[in-house]
């Protein structure tokens, strides 16, 4: 890697080691180093148990490694308190899950604005943002629905509005096609490639091999250590 | 995170399940209800026992002999002649009495007025009683003449708005025969009609002049016969001077007075003045009504239980939801403020409601009693106060159980 492309990495993992202990000690991450440059789109692939998720759940801030920093945008994520990683989850990284994950009770708008609501130094209109993010993926009638009122592939539209309320740093994507049928995939998988033209910075977590070819590279991860990085 | 914005995520969740939301603050509701509906009867039992008397109109005193009685609640009179004619004397000699009216109890057997009858017994046993006392007492506004004038002459006598409900006919003018126990039988032209209701209801009664009527006696600590009464009523000149005289009755009592030698050790001469009389009944009813009250709070404690367990159930159900808020920038303080909120808007609700129902039944009860309708502010307002107080208790742990909830491990739940 050279060194520009390191100062235009805004998110940047060092050998991040994790350990399980379930009866013998499993290697969930052995010494895993990534860096994302800006406007990147990264797919991580790897049979289950390679530690995809445990990877991307230290890139999302909700874990901490053993070993190993991550650092995102240049601060040292392992080093901050429980409430700093809150607020920069918040600000900095937009997730995107296979299982959509909105908030049953609330609207699309709502869903959408959700991050909002936890970080005190937006002020925006939300109404009006969640009007355009909903547009932007599509679902500017669909606004004042409920989540149950809306389709798989729609509420994944609505987690992708979610994802990018606060204008992350980072779009992290866990299987966001798992639960979708093919050509549903297909159109949140060219949602996707939009925000990528766009110039945002994506992480993607699949199994599926023409998913991840969506994708500039693909991460192939086997037994917690990086196997081969393949460019597309 | 705002509090308005938790309020609304809160109030989302808690008319997202409007039975179990509504079956949990029943708890609250019936245990605050419970207590309002006690407080309301307390309060319109003294109203309807106290009526319209004002504390302080009246520089009026009465000299009692009470007891306490046996395992009960309150104070219990005592009907015996202990105030000797000295005492009495004495007692006038104190500055700025304008009189002293000595009151015994004849014991009666019988009243007629034309061809109706009443039995009768002393004091308060009987249908009615015979009071003999002075003309003074009728003189002032404590008991209202509603009817003719105080009496003048020895064959005259004043009956109270009891008897005059209890007998047909009877007025101004009429006669009424008393035949008394020692066999006596005295006829009375009735002179006027009082309302002596002064806090408790007084049983029907003929108040006649003491002279010559009254013969009661007894043997002074001086060795002489006197007569001698079973309570005095003493009047101030004006009110300014009330407390000054009744300290210089109290004195008396305790010092020189025949009737602390002649009364029962265990009884006790009680200087009363009207407010004292209000404020001692004010203080049984409330005693009372505070009894029953906290026998129904102790249903709140059983609604805080159901607020803490619909909590739990929450915060376990919820865990997935949780997880999505903590992964979109939700800090442990937010989640902890968002269940707190809920458990304490389900504890304000509940007050609320309470408060109306306890309202609304105290209402209906005062209603079949005939009692006015009280509004127990301080009770209201202490109520309220509980209510969060139950919705911010049991809601702590709940909140604090979900606050550290492992996102990762929160969004795997199903």
């Amino acid at each position: 890697m050279s060194t520009a492309e390191q100062t235009r990495s805004i998110v940047t993992a060092t050998d991040l080691e994790r350990t399980y202990y379930l009866g013998e000690p499993v290697h969930a991450l052995d010494g895993v180093s990534l860096s994302l440059p800006v406007g990147s789109y990264t797919a991580v692939m790897g049979p289950s148990g390679s530690g995809k998720s445990t990877l991307m759940n230290m890139l999302g801030c909700l874990d901490t490694p053993d070993k190993g920093t991550v650092r995102i945008n240049g601060e040292s994520v392992t080093e901050m308190s429980n409430g700093e990683r809150a607020t920069l989850r918040g600000t900095e990284i937009g997730f995107v899950f296979q299982t959509f994950n909105l908030m049953p009770r609330l609207t699309a708008a709502e869903n959408v604005t959700l991050p909002m609501v936890f970080n005190k130094d937006v002020d925006a209109d939300r109404r009006e943002r969640a009007e355009t993010l909903l547009g932007r993926v599509g679902l500017g009638n669909r606004l004042d629905h409920q989540p149950s009122e809306l389709s798989g592939g729609q509420r994944q539209r609505v987690a992708i509005a979610r994802a990018l309320v606060n204008e992350p740093t980072l779009v992290l994507a866990d299987e966001p096609t798992g639960n979708l049928d093919t050509e549903t995939g297909d159109e949140i998988m060219s949602l996707f490639q939009e925000l990528n033209n766009e110039g945002r910075t994506i992480l993607m977590v699949t199994h599926e091999r023409h998913i991840a070819e969506h994708a500039d590279r693909i991460v192939h991860l086997v037994d917690g250590q990086i196997e081969e990085i393949e460019r597309v | 995170m705002k509090l308005t914005e938790s309020i609304r995520i809160s109030w989302r969740a808690i008319t997202g399940h409007k039975l179990r939301s509504t079956l949990t603050t029943l708890g609250v509701i019936i245990g605050i209800g419970a207590v309002i509906v006690f407080m309301v009867l307390g309060g319109g039992f003294e109203a309807n026992l106290l009526g319209d008397i004002e504390d302080d109109e009246e520089p009026v005193m009465t000299v009692q002999t009470q007891t306490d009685p046996e395992g009960g609640f309150g104070v219990q009179f005592v009907d015996s002649p202990v105030y000797t004619q000295s005492d009495v004397e004495a007692l006038e000699e104190i500055d700025n009495v304008d009189y002293v009216a000595p009151d015994g109890s004849l014991s009666a057997v019988q009243l007629e007025h034309r061809d109706q009858q009443l039995t009768g017994g002393s004091g308060f046993t009987g249908a009615f009683g015979v009071e003999a006392t002075t003309a003074d007492v009728f003189g002032d506004d404590l008991w209202e003449m509603t009817d003719g004038k105080p009496f003048e002459a020895e064959n005259e006598a004043v009956i109270n708005e009891g008897l005059a409900d209890v007998i047909d006919g009877i007025g101004v003018g009429e006669e009424i025969t008393v035949r008394l126990e020692d066999g006596r039988e005295e006829t009375f032209t009735v002179s006027g009609v009082v309302d002596d209701d002064v806090g408790q209801p007084l049983a029907p009664t003929v108040y006649v002049p003491i002279e010559p009527h009254y013969t009661t006696t007894v043997q002074t600590p001086a060795g002489t016969e006197e007569r001698a009464y079973s309570s005095i009523e003493i009047r101030a000149d004006d009110v300014e001077q009330l407390n000054e005289v009744q300290n210089a009755v109290e004195e008396y009592f305790e010092t020189e007075s025949d009737a602390q030698q002649l009364k029962e050790d265990e009884h006790e001469i009680v200087v009363q003045t009207v407010e004292d009389v209000v404020d001692q009944v004010t203080d049984i009813i409330d005693q009372f009504a505070l009894f029953l009250g906290g026998i129904a709070a102790i249903s709140l404690v059983v609604g805080s239980i159901g607020i803490a367990n619909i909590m739990f159930v929450s915060v376990t159900e919820r865990t997935r939801e949780i997880g999505i808020m903590k992964a979109v920038g939700a800090k442990r303080r937010d989640i902890m403020q968002l269940f707190l909120v809920e458990s304490l808007l389900l504890g304000i609700i509940g007050a609320v409601f309470g408060v109306l129902v306890g309202l609304g039944f105290g209402f209906l009860a005062v209603t079949v009693a005939g009692w006015p309708m009280a509004y127990p502010v301080d009770w209201i307002v202490i109520a309220v106060a509980v209510g969060i107080l139950v919705g911010v208790l049991s809601g702590l742990y709940p909140a604090w159980r979900g606050a550290k909830v492992d996102p990762i491990e929160a969004l795997r739940h199903e």
